[in-house]
């Protein structure tokens, strides 16, 4: 197998704040797996936070890491084993690979599996190299109308995919959105994609809702900050009775902050019978409204990554019904990867998503 | 009857129960029963255990009617009211057992629940059966005589929520017993027919008076999902957590583990069948006991019903349901909480709470009628109408060991 490239430059964090470059060799593949050219890797802001604070709730760093995950590549090698996929194809890379054997596998419930190894969650390598051995199974052939760009799209999509799908969105339905970043934008699409009659976003960023005015929302809040001394639930309380006055209660509320006060929202901005669904990852504990999870039966879910999402995604952005390039606002070649880290963390220029071209 | 000297005051405009309550007098009501006198005799029931009444008195013009009205917290009484008369599409009704739910000791022991104020008298109780004594007009489903069981909540049935099938969720729903709106605990009530069930002789007075607590027991199992071959964490064994692990083993579910502080109350869970019996130690750690709880049913419980409304209890059910699970919060606690968010986000496991019922009581009727559910041993103390103030009292102290009181009539 000749490569067009011999060498395998990585992206590595090798310590909380160290990002560094590394040749590391061309990996061999099993009879199972393809090896991938990477061209195309999105920044994901876990990537930032792994970078920043060297680890996610339980997830911590404790040995040098590849980053990234949101990837799409070319096919260079094929094991002896994988047949729906040939050298030359294109693909949509799915960065979890499960165990495929345990009763959440077997459930269909395969995001929850135990055996997971996930893409640039310690202590699995991630995706940001020149070539890279995954399961074949784990990725998806994408026809010549979808670029590699919005390809490696597909995995932030894939999470506002299992949002979607957890919330239960019908047509005509209200849906509420906090959190104007690239999730948040994502899961506006999908709302709108799955029927929604109106999407309404909210953010502390004025700039963010501007781009928001022209991605699948229909009306746009900025909140503001707390008072000093106010608590949480006070704010939330304020706020969220401010918010009924122009809007109308939700079908379904997505929150993609974290942020306790827009978890509190979400409760109390909810019809009687709708539901919220937590994609934003915050603090462990919380205080949460419960009278309107117990008197207003406001059902409240979270998700955990996703599954079965990406051949939905390969078609609806095939078919036109998401269009995700509006949201890559910013490339950096894989030498320049650095620069790229810093662009997402200050978020100037009004950046959405950044990817990285190798 | 007991009497007292005294001449019960009879209070003004209480013979409509289905507009929200019309302002009552600002005369205190005197009390028919003067309260020691209630505390001090011996309950005596008149029905029964287990009997599906057919006796009733059709009220003429002497007939007193008297209801056990909360005058104000923790001032209950015996009072006299008007005996009701029947609206088009109602009927009068001789209520004939009912049983005390632990919202109606709150409202008593408070002057409150959730966020209802006891403002101005009000009449306690809504878990009732009873027998039809007056047709209104136009009422064809029904004749007197007839043995029905009571939905004690009446929606509006035309909006939203009541059109799609939740019309627990009625925003103008009017609950019996829930201020401002009187209970059922008096002699004669009315209520519209399609709120009324008949029941078969198959269904005792007892039972009918348990197809409430029943209704939320169904609910809640709903409500999570709760399937055969799942296993079952249900937290609390009181009248609802007992009713739940009942109609959980009726269809199915197990293997089932329940908790409470009190071993009496596990005790009686075990003769019910339950298969794990933890009891909660309240000084341990939430997570302590979320892992104790799985340690001992062998493996993370696909659901949890949670069915005390304690803080600590909820949070060790979410802790302990297994991933992509269901914790539905049965029990009315506290309005803000600190829950571990983290733990249900990440983990998938749906959180939903629950308010009341709908669509139950066929069900709960069936089930009953057809020997599925066997609940009337949970009726541990019976007292005749003339002794609900005691009743109220056995209700209240669980020193007593009562896990359900009824009053009869």
């Amino acid at each position: 197998m000749t490569l067009a490239q011999e060498t395998n430059v990585n992206v590595v964090l090798r310590k909380q704040g160290e990002i560094v470059l590394e040749e590391r060799p061309v990996p061999t593949i099993e009879p199972d797996q393809v090896l991938l050219n990477i061209k195309v890797t999105g920044i994901c802001g876990s990537d930032v936070h792994y970078w920043l604070h060297g680890g996610i709730g339980d997830f911590k760093l404790k040995e040098p890491m590849v980053l990234g995950h949101e990837s799409a590549g070319i096919v260079v090698a094929v094991g002896d084993k994988v047949n729906h996929l040939k050298v030359g194809d294109r693909v949509a890379v799915e960065p979890g690979v499960a165990c495929r054997k345990c009763e959440e596998c077997k459930t269909g419930r395969y995001n929850l599996c135990l055996e997971m190894r996930f893409a640039a969650t310690p202590p699995i390598d991630g995706t940001l190299c020149n070539y890279y051995a995954h399961a074949a199974d784990f990725c998806y052939k994408i026809p010549d109308n979808i670029s590699l760009e919005e390809a490696a799209c597909i995995e932030p999509l894939s999470v506002a995919i299992h949002a979607a799908n957890r919330s239960k969105i019908r047509s005509g339905d209200r849906v509420f959105i906090f959190g104007a970043g690239p999730v948040g934008l994502l899961c506006a699409a999908m709302a709108k994609a799955s029927g929604a009659g109106h999407v309404s976003m909210a953010d502390i960023s004025p700039q963010r809702l501007e781009f928001a005015k022209s991605y699948y929302t229909d009306s746009q809040i900025v909140l503001q900050r707390p008072d000093a001394g106010e608590s949480n639930i006070e704010y939330s309380r304020r706020t969220s009775k401010a918010i009924l006055e122009t809007e109308e209660k939700a079908d379904v509320v997505i929150d993609a902050t974290g942020a306790e006060t827009c978890v509190q929202m979400s409760l109390m901005l909810t019809k009687n019978g709708g539901c919220v669904v937590l994609v934003g990852m915050g603090s462990a504990v919380q205080n949460i409204p419960v009278q309107e999870i117990s008197a207003r039966e406001v059902d409240i879910r979270g998700i955990f990554r996703y599954c079965n999402t990406y051949p939905r995604a390969v078609k609806m952005i095939s078919t036109g019904s998401i269009d995700v390039k509006p949201l890559i606002t910013h490339s950096y070649p894989l030498k320049n990867a650095v620069d790229a880290f810093e662009h997402v963390k200050s978020g100037r220029d009004g950046a959405v998503k950044v990817v990285i071209l190798g | 009857m007991s009497t007292t000297s005294a001449i019960p005051a009879v209070i003004p405009g209480l013979s409509s129960y289905l507009n929200k309550a019309p302002k009552l007098s600002n005369s205190v009501p005197q009390p028919l029963v003067s309260k020691q006198s209630a505390t001090s005799e011996k309950a005596d029931v008149t029905v029964p255990v287990g009997r599906a009444s057919r006796d009733y008195k059709i009220p003429d013009e002497d007939t007193k009617n008297y209801s056990v009205m909360l005058n104000k917290k923790e001032d209950l009484q015996m009072v006299e009211i008007p005996v009701p008369k029947p609206a088009k599409g109602e009927v009068q009704l001789q209520v004939k057992a009912t049983g005390i739910c632990g919202s109606d000791v709150h409202t008593w022991k408070h002057g409150a629940i959730g966020i209802f104020e006891v403002t101005d008298p009000i009449i306690l109780g809504h878990e009732s059966m009873g027998i039809v004594t007056e047709l209104g007009e136009g009422v064809t489903d029904l004749k007197v005589g007839d043995r029905v069981a009571i939905e004690a909540g009446i929606p509006c049935s035309e909006c939203d929520q009541c059109l799609t099938g939740h019309y627990n969720l009625c925003p103008d729903v009017l609950f019996k017993s829930t201020p401002p709106h009187h209970g059922v605990l008096a002699n004669y009530i009315t209520h519209p027919t399609k709120w009324l069930y008949k029941l078969p002789d198959t269904v005792s007075d007892e039972e009918g008076a348990l197809l409430e607590p029943l209704s939320v027991a169904i609910a809640a199992c709903e409500r999570a999902g709760v399937r055969f071959g799942k296993s079952l964490l249900i937290c609390g064994s009181g009248p609802i957590g007992l009713i739940v692990l009942a109609v959980a083993k009726a269809i199915g579910v197990g293997p089932i583990i329940i908790t409470d502080m009190q071993d009496s109350r596990l005790e009686y869970a075990r003769k019910m069948g339950a298969d794990f019996v933890y009891k909660v130690d309240p000084t341990k750690k939430d997570v302590e006991v979320a892992k104790e709880i799985r340690s001992m049913l062998g493996s993370a419980p696909d659901y949890s019903l949670e069915c005390t409304g304690v803080e600590s209890s909820f949070r060790s059910a979410i802790m302990a349901t297994r991933d992509g699970g269901c914790c539905c919060m049965v029990g009315v606690g506290k309005n803000d909480q600190l829950l571990p968010v983290n733990s249900f986000a990440m983990r998938e496991v749906d959180i939903k709470g629950l308010f009341r019922y709908h669509h139950t009581y066929p069900t709960a009727i069936s089930l009953i009628a057809g020997g599925r559910v066997d609940i009337k041993h949970l009726v541990t103390h019976r007292f005749d109408f003339k002794d609900s103030l005691q009743a109220f009292e056995v209700a209240s102290d669980y020193r007593t060991g009562a896990i359900k009181v009824q009053i009869f009539n």
